[in-house]
Formats: C-alpha cells, sequence, structure tokens
C-alpha cells in the first residue's frame, strides 16, 4: 500500500534490515533518555522492533526515523499504562524517575568549566518534567525539532517552545551561580 | 533543515529581533537570509555576541552529558533486530498483534 518503487523491489525483511535496524542506536538512546534506566531501555526497544517488524508492510519507506520514533512513543505509553496506572492522571509523575539519574553512566566533562557542567546539570534536573524531555532529546540525544517531534508526540512549535524556555531557565541558573553575566534583555 | 521561514528585513536587525531568533539560528533552523543577519548583528553588538556565546556553551555542556551508550546491550538489540529481519520473531507473542509479517 502506497509502496514506492524502491520498496515494491523489497520484501519485507529487506525493508525491516534497511529502515530499522540503522536505527536501533538511536533509539536505544531516546529509550534511555526516557526511561532512565538501561533494563527497562533494552525492553523498550524490544519492543518497539517488534512492532515495526509487524507493520514494515505498512510502512512506506519515509523518514522511517520519525516513523520509529512514533511506535517507540506509543509502545513507551502502552508500557507505563500497565505497570503504572497512576500515572496516566499525573503525566508529570515520570520525574520520580529522576531519582534513578545517577544510575546512568554520562560522558566524562572536559576538565574546563566543571563547575559550569555541573550549574547546567543541576538546572536540567530541576526543569519541569516536559521541558526536560526536550532538552534531553535534543540537546543531549541530539535529535531535530522534528524528530523530538515525534517521539514526545507533540508539534515542532511546542518543541521550539519547551527547547528555548528550558535553555532560559538554565541560563538563569547560571547566572544565579555567579558563573555568566546576568542578561540585559 | 530550515523549520520555517522567517520574514527578516534587510535593514540592520535589532537586539529585539535577533533575541526572538538567537536560538533558531543557534540550532541552525534559520533560513539564509536570516542566518546572515543575525551573524552580522551579532558582529556588531557585543552584549548579543556575548549572549550567543553562553548559549553556545550551554549546549556544549549538554551535548557533553550525553550517555555512554551500555555497548553490550546495544550489541544484543542489534543481534535481535537481525534475528527479526532473517528468522522472524521468537515464539512469545508481544505488542498489538499488529502482522505484516515477512514475505
Amino acid at each position: 500500500v502506497g509502496a514506492t518503487p524502491d520498496q515494491r523491489a523489497l520484501s519485507d525483511d529487506e525493508a525491516f534490515a534497511r529502515y530499522v535496524l540503522p536505527e536501533v542506536e538511536v533509539l536505544l538512546r531516546v529509550a534511555l533518555s526516557r526511561t532512565r534506566n538501561a533494563a527497562d531501555a533494552e525492553d523498550l526497544v524490544q519492543d518497539t522492533l517488534l512492532r515495526a517488524y509487524r507493520a514494515i508492510g505498512r510502512f512506506d519507506g519515509s523518514y522511517p526515523r520519525a516513523w520509529l520514533l512514533t511506535i517507540l512513543r506509543n509502545a513507551q505509553a502502552n508500557r507505563v499504562r500497565r505497570r503504572r496506572p497512576s500515572l496516566l492522571r499525573n503525566p508529570d509523575a515520570g520525574q520520580r524517575l529522576q531519582e534513578s539519574r545517577d544510575a546512568l553512566p554520562s560522558a566524562e566533562a572536559l576538565v574546563v568549566g566543571q563547575a559550569f557542567d555541573a550549574t547546567v546539570e543541576d538546572a536540567v534536573a530541576r526543569l519541569p518534567t516536559r521541558f526536560r524531555h526536550v532538552v534531553e532529546l535534543v540537546d543531549i540525544d541530539g535529535l531535530s525539532y522534528q524528530e523530538a517531534a515525534d517521539a514526545l508526540g507533540v508539534p515542532v512549535g511546542t518543541v521550539m517552545s519547551r527547547l528555548h524556555r528550558a535553555r532560559h531557565r538554565i541560563r538563569t541558573r547560571l547566572t544565579a551561580a555567579g558563573l555568566v553575566p546576568r542578561s540585559h534583555k | 533543515m530550515t523549520w520555517r521561514r522567517h520574514t527578516v528585513v534587510d535593514r540592520p536587525l535589532t537586539c529585539r529581533e535577533v533575541g526572538k531568533l538567537l536560538q533558531r539560528y543557534l540550532d541552525g533552523h534559520t533560513d539564509e537570509h536570516a542566518t546572515a543577519k543575525v551573524a552580522e548583528h551579532l558582529e556588531d553588538c557585543r552584549r548579543c555576541g556575548l549572549e550567543a556565546g553562553i548559549y553556545r556553551e550551554i549546549k556544549a555542556a549538554l551535548a557533553r552529558q550525553a550517555t555512554v551508550l551500555p555497548e553490550t546491550t546495544l550489541a544484543r538489540l542489534r543481534r535481535f533486530g537481525q534475528q527479526l529481519a532473517t528468522e522472524g520473531p521468537p515464539d512469545a507473542p508481544a505488542g498489538d498483534g499488529d502482522h505484516g509479517g515477512p514475505s
């Protein structure tokens, strides 16, 4: 259905290998950001791969990363519903998972500006969840605005607005810590 | 690349106008014309140039927080994906029962 000429030549297995397998690393990165737990992230990516495998016959081959991030988001929503029914009433309750943040290894910070980096990290941890998720996906995991919008299920404009407000909050904390001058605007 | 075209006038931009475009500019989401106008302003305006520098540092600090992916997990998931492509799903059903199936 709606297959491109290119895809007509591909079996489902070939399409899966071409469109899905190259994205496993990005899926794991996003899953780690979203679950903050390596085991949960692995389960989530497995679930996403299975769903993608079952749906590959209906995928037209365009924007595989966006398609997969949407599948991952839906898979995670199902898992959250199954495991934590109470979260449905409180979208920000995922903040509790923040406590397990230290369980994840992070890249070695450069020696230069350790106070700066530590303040930024602390500021991110204090962001409201909806802001923090966007910062994690775009600024930390390196997704584009559109990919973050697909992963979160919100419009691109919302991603931009949350991202810019989040960075402004981080900047405010750096100012309070005396690490950068006050903004004149 | 560009999320949305923003009308940017031909005269030099004001600090307020640059302030509104700055984040998109730093993310590479302004069009060619806006990018040139903002860059021109940042070169001439010390205050806005400083502001841009601070946000560049923030973005760099955030990028340094990127999680080091657990290699063994990544390898397991790649293997799982390759097995799906060559052998199909494992016996245990999972997901929404939405069958596209291998051909």
